[in-house]
């Protein structure tokens, strides 16, 4: 007697099609458009949704998490400066005290447990997705995401004619690291002048990637690494602490705006 | 004995943790006794508390643009003018209207810092017989012409002399071995290391808030009152509390010392104290 039911391919097929299709559809419009899934982007997200906010998270790769499964040395234990341990308390991450006021815990179990509150919370992923250019709307407000498939990038340039598509929202949220992707697409308009990185380390600056999240220009907010990258803060090790209360920080400000953001 | 002279030490919430004013007023009436000595909150909240709470607000705008303004954002150029970002300006914005709120990180150009704090003072204490000493948690530098960088600071002598807590910790710099450790601890992606590193090397560099700050911070006072009164504010002699140190061990090595706090040469000069100088 056969374990599985005896389903066809066409089905299986339909039920991938259909699915993302209508997943798709509802989300060509959200209130937040997250890029990035790393730590900060999962945080932001699940912290947003959580309250009930539409909130899509496009991921360049077709993993979720970004460098939050390893820690330092590609050594899978990731650390959290107090008082960091308090959100692994409340997304239900097992740690451990290292010394006093640092905490050690599993990357996979960290990572994992954050990607599903985020799931859990109603995130919605748009992964393998990468971000072309912004949607502008009036004053050169950030309403959207120009995007199109990861692999098109990787293809020839001779057979790169592949349009994108848009998607719309009323903030969408940079949290795609060093590399800071939308906060470059409006440099490359002319709307903001990022700082580049700081060339000096500072102790104790882990701080100022918290402080310094929030609106960075109208419709688009910063968060994570990508705020060092914006305001040229001293470069950092891996802080996963700073990520998740940076991606906390992106939250409130996300919801603060949103009050007051036009209705689409 | 005429008191002719006052000097105003200014410390905010950011810094009362790190300072005793009221041990270094001690401190300088026991070199210099003619000199009235004032204390004061921080020189932004000093001036916040004579502005209503709308003045008080367009003066947080106003300066936080200022502030960031100064930031240093390239220590490989000097620095040239530039808008600051919305987001900096908040920054700084919050940072102002939270008095105990420290900055960690950010490097101001010392000469706009100054120009920014000098605009605080008021009018009428604007003159040789009064004497403005600022503390701030802030980190600053000057540019440096002969290796063409920034380099942090712990003091800046002027109206007002600015004391840097950050800076006494961040400026002069640390035993070579630390810097080699701290390499390779952030090698491993030890994220902790300038914690371990500092309980490592706290024999030998000033930590934040370390409690030794308010005796290191004597010595720092008396080269402002000694740029103020005679236009040098340094010693070569290294045992001197006037001597300019540029490395940690310098620092502990000239300021927390056994001994006579200053070379003969200065301790006569503070001895004879002020009696020289010109009258009001």
């Amino acid at each position: 007697m056969p374990i599985f039911s005896p389903v066809g391919e066409k089905e299986v097929t339909r039920a991938i099609v259909g699915g993302f299709m209508r997943q798709f559809e509802e989300y060509t419009e959200s209130d937040v458009i997250i890029v990035g899934g790393g730590p900060s982007g999962l945080m932001a997200g699940r912290d947003l949704a959580a309250k009930k906010v539409k909130v899509l998270i496009i991921e360049r790769n077709n993993y979720i998490g970004g460098g939050f499964w390893i820690g330092g040395y590609l050594m899978n234990k990731v650390t959290f400066r107090a008082p960091a341990q308090e959100t692994l308390k409340e997304l239900g991450i097992p740690f451990e005290k290292a010394v006093e006021g640092l905490y050690v815990a599993d990357g996979p179990h960290a990572c994992s447990k954050l990607i599903a509150a985020a799931c859990d919370a109603g995130v919605k992923f748009a992964n393998m997705t990468i971000v072309d250019d912004v949607v502008l709307r009036e004053d050169n407000r950030v309403a959207g995401a120009v995007i199109n498939w990861t692999p098109i990038h990787a293809l020839p340039r001779e057979i790169t004619c592949v349009d994108p598509v848009a998607i719309e929202s009323k903030l969408v949220i940079d949290a795609t690291g060093h590399d800071a992707c939308v906060v470059k697409k409006l440099e490359e308009r002319g709307l903001i002048k990022t700082v580049g990185f700081g060339a000096m380390w500072v102790e104790r600056s882990e701080d100022l990637v918290v402080e310094h999240t929030g609106e960075a220009y109208p419709g688009l907010i910063v968060s994570g690494m990508a705020v060092s990258t914006l305001y040229g803060l001293p470069r950092m090790g891996p802080t996963f602490g700073a990520m998740l209360l940076s991606g906390r920080r992106a939250a409130e400000v996300a919801l603060k705006l949103l009050k007051r953001v036009p209705v689409a | 004995m005429s008191r002719r002279f006052t000097a105003y030490l200014y410390s905010s919430a950011a810094t009362a943790a790190s300072v005793n004013l009221e041990q270094l007023a001690q401190y300088i009436t026991g070199w210099l006794p003619e000199l009235t000595i004032e204390l004061r909150d921080g020189l932004i909240e000093f001036y916040f508390s004579k502005l209503n709470p709308d003045e008080r607000s367009q003066a947080i705008r106003q300066l936080a643009w200022g502030f960031a303004r100064a930031r240093v954002r390239n220590i490989t150029q000097p620095k040239q003018p530039f808008e600051p970002l919305p987001g900096e300006v908040d920054y700084e914005a919050r940072r102002l209207a939270n008095p105990a709120s420290r900055a960690w990180g950010i490097l101001y150009e010392g000469f706009e810092l100054m120009h920014i704090l000098r605009g605080l003072i008021p009018e009428a204490e604007r003159s040789w017989y009064h004497i403005h000493i600022v503390f701030i948690n802030q980190l600053f530098g000057t540019w440096e012409d002969s290796d063409r960088r920034y380099h942090a600071r712990v003091s800046l002598y002027g109206l007002p002399s600015i004391l840097s807590t950050g800076g006494i910790v961040e400026a002069p710099a640390k035993p070579r071995e630390y810097y080699l450790l701290k390499q390779q601890y952030l090698a491993l992606g030890m994220d902790d290391a300038p914690a371990l590193l500092e309980a490592r090397f706290q024999d030998r560099c000033i930590g934040h808030d370390d409690p030794r700050l308010t005796e290191v911070m004597k010595g720092y006072l008396m080269q402002a009152l000694a740029y103020h009164f005679w236009g040098d504010p340094f010693c070569s002699d290294k045992s001197c509390r006037l001597y300019n140190a540029h490395w940690q061990e310098e620092v502990i090595a000239a300021q927390l010392k056994e001994g006579p706090d200053f070379c003969p040469a200065h301790a006569q000069r503070f001895k004879e104290g002020l009696r020289r100088l010109p009258s009001a």
